[in-house]
């Protein structure tokens, strides 16, 4: 318990210094902050048409302050998830972003579940059977495979099954005015590549995680013991060897949270899909500093919450780190 | 498996020296666009008419150089840090660590894309920016191997005969973590690589410069995979992906040499440690 807490209380933390990050990296950079606030355009319009107005805006920022009573206010601003004004959208940046991320997670979440039932099956097979043959090619297949980044596995396969065989959307969520039953279709239709492409990259790592732990475990005394009093081969890899093997793979799923972002957020662009890599884009494109800033933070959010989600379960699995012992 | 890596890795190094010599044509010089492969084109050309071969042989120099580079720099400085932290202990060694936690905590392209933005685009910036990011994984590798290497009889015997913190610490205990450094820079290469053209891929590389992310950004933004335009995209995903492959191989031998299935070196997190940071880009 006093283990969960003190972890929480260092994600906290990390939290704290993206924010401050974020407040400094605006204000350092040459310039009127105003400019990364408002868009160039808006703010050379104003400063030409209307002085008045910018000064106003400036005041309404707290920039006319000290700097330490802006970052305070900037603080309590994040806190209550207010991340500012996107210029792009003309909306506040933390309801655009979390229209998006709604999507990212529908593509983020079944990737992540489907790829640490298959790595975690397929990898404690390849470690038990460690050097032959079929462990040899399969490992080589799937290091290629986790090599390949996953937006150019995503234009490979758009070339082969959609653009060639005609088989998936080229790109996109949903079809025009669908609802209802045919409407969860169509956004599966949408989904399927997308979600294969970061399926598999993740098998790939997870696979070659597992493998290696259940290597470590395999050649431990109580495997020994398991076979040498008659279990069949599958029941001492399943039920004795995965289960010691587990909790390196409990951390790499929760932590794949954090890798599959960069990962989501390219293949997201490739096939159009209308969630936080598209939303980043468009905010690079369109120089919406704002936004781009609150995508960062959001995300970082996300990855420190399936850190300490990994933490818990890791303190479920293993009894000793449930005792209070400390790790790392 | 390393020699497999060090082959491919061969060739690019080939292609990226003798670029010159090796493209059939200036990859700046203009002419018919959206020509598909053929004669004079052996790759076709894209939308401004460029020869899509030269583009990518030349894209093999600056991919490599940009990879190299930030590799080279985020090695350097997660190295020195790894030293000190493991070998000074105290208070040193957990300030340090706790600062290699954040920067493997906060989720490296998002951040990699917020620095660009703001600093511009250049090649020299995306270098320090993808280093800045990625010395904290070397830093915890090199530490733990420190820690190991600190306790053993012939760093002792250096202390007692009177050598310096310094001394044993750049003389005596670096030379022992070679093989964990060279190990985990091949392996940051690849990953510097896959920043680079994950971020050249989103329009935030150097416009100046040509890199195999930048070919794809401009097949993807000028109609290269709507159109099934396989020649403008398909050789630098190839490219990419064979580079990366070359360099994990390498840095994986280094680890687990000729299939032993055991891990050497720095136990059971060395592979999770060593993995985290080739694979964030995606």
């Amino acid at each position: 318990m006093r283990h969960v807490l003190m972890r929480a209380f260092w994600y906290a933390v990390v939290f704290l210094l993206v924010v401050t990050f974020n407040f400094f990296l605006v204000r350092l950079m040459p310039g009127d902050p105003l400019v990364h606030l408002l868009g160039e355009e808006g703010y050379l319009y104003l400063y030409v048409h209307q002085p008045q107005a910018l000064a106003e805006i400036k005041a309404k920022y707290g920039l006319d302050k000290p700097v330490p009573v802006q970052y305070l206010s900037y603080v309590r601003n994040c806190l209550r998830g207010d991340f500012g004004w996107s210029y792009q959208y003309g909306q506040p940046v933390f309801k655009v972003i979390l229209f998006r991320l709604k999507w990212t997670l529908v593509l983020l979440l079944p990737a992540i579940a489907i790829s640490a039932v298959l790595g975690a099956w397929l990898g404690s097979l390849a470690g038990w059977r460690m050097g032959r043959r079929a462990e040899v090619l399969s490992t080589s297949i799937l290091l290629f495979l986790y090599s390949l980044p996953t937006y150019c596995l995503g234009m490979i396969l758009i070339l082969l099954l959609a653009y060639y065989a005609d088989l998936f959307p080229l790109g996109g969520m949903v079809g025009e005015g669908s609802s209802g039953l045919a409407r969860v279709g169509d956004v599966l239709w949408h989904l399927a590549l997308p979600l294969t492409v970061l399926a598999v990259h993740n098998t790939a790592y997870n696979y070659l995680i597992m493998r290696n732990a259940v290597a470590q475990v395999k050649i431990e005394d109580f495997v020994l013991t398991a076979a040498a009093k008659g279990l069949k081969e599958k029941q001492v890899l399943f039920r004795h060897v995965f289960r010691n093997a587990l909790p390196p793979l409990i951390t790499v799923v929760a932590l794949d949270f954090g890798f599959l972002v960069a990962g989501v957020l390219l293949v997201e662009v490739v096939f159009s899909w209308q969630g936080m890599g598209s939303l980043i884009y468009d905010a690079v494109v369109s120089r919406d500093y704002p936004l781009l800033q609150g995508c960062f933070l959001i995300l970082a959010c996300c990855v420190l919450l399936a850190n300490f989600v990994a933490d818990l379960l890791y303190a479920l699995v293993d009894p000793r780190i449930r005792e209070g012992e400390s790790f790392g | 498996m390393a020699l497999a890596g060090f082959l491919i890795l061969l060739v690019f190094l080939i292609m990226a020296l003798l670029a010159p010599y090796l493209s059939p044509h200036d990859p700046w010089e203009l002419g018919v666009p959206y020509l598909p492969p053929g004669k004079g084109h052996p790759l076709g050309t894209n939308d401004i008419g460029q020869d899509l071969l030269s583009e990518l042989i030349y894209g093999a120099r600056v991919s490599l150089f940009i990879g190299f580079f930030a590799a080279l720099l985020a090695t350097v400085v997660g190295t020195a840090l790894g030293l000190l932290a493991g070998y000074l202990r105290g208070a040193v060694e957990e300030l340090l660590m706790r600062l290699a936690d954040v920067f493997l905590l906060i989720p490296t392209l998002p951040l990699v894309i917020v620095l660009i933005a703001y600093l511009k685009p250049s090649l020299w910036n995306l270098i320090i920016t993808i280093a800045l990011l990625g010395w904290a994984g070397t830093a915890r590798v090199v530490r733990s191997r420190v820690l190991q290497i600190r306790e053993m009889p012939f760093v002792t015997s250096a202390r007692a005969l009177g050598g310096g913190s310094f001394y044993i610490m750049f003389c005596h205990i670096l030379p022992n973590t070679a093989e964990v450094v060279l190990a985990k820079a091949s392996l940051a290469v690849a990953g510097a690589m896959l920043t680079e053209a994950g971020i050249s891929f989103l329009g935030l590389g150097d416009p100046t410069q040509k890199s195999w992310g930048m070919m794809l950004h401009y097949a993807f933004t000028h109609g290269g995979i709507v159109n099934g335009y396989w020649w403008w995209y398909l050789p630098p995903v190839l490219c990419i992906s064979l580079a990366v492959l070359g360099f994990v191989l390498l840095g994986y031998a280094g680890i687990n040499p000729r299939g032993s299935g055991q891990i050497l070196l720095g136990g059971g997190d060395f592979f999770g440690s060593c993995a985290e940071r080739t694979r964030d880009p995606g």
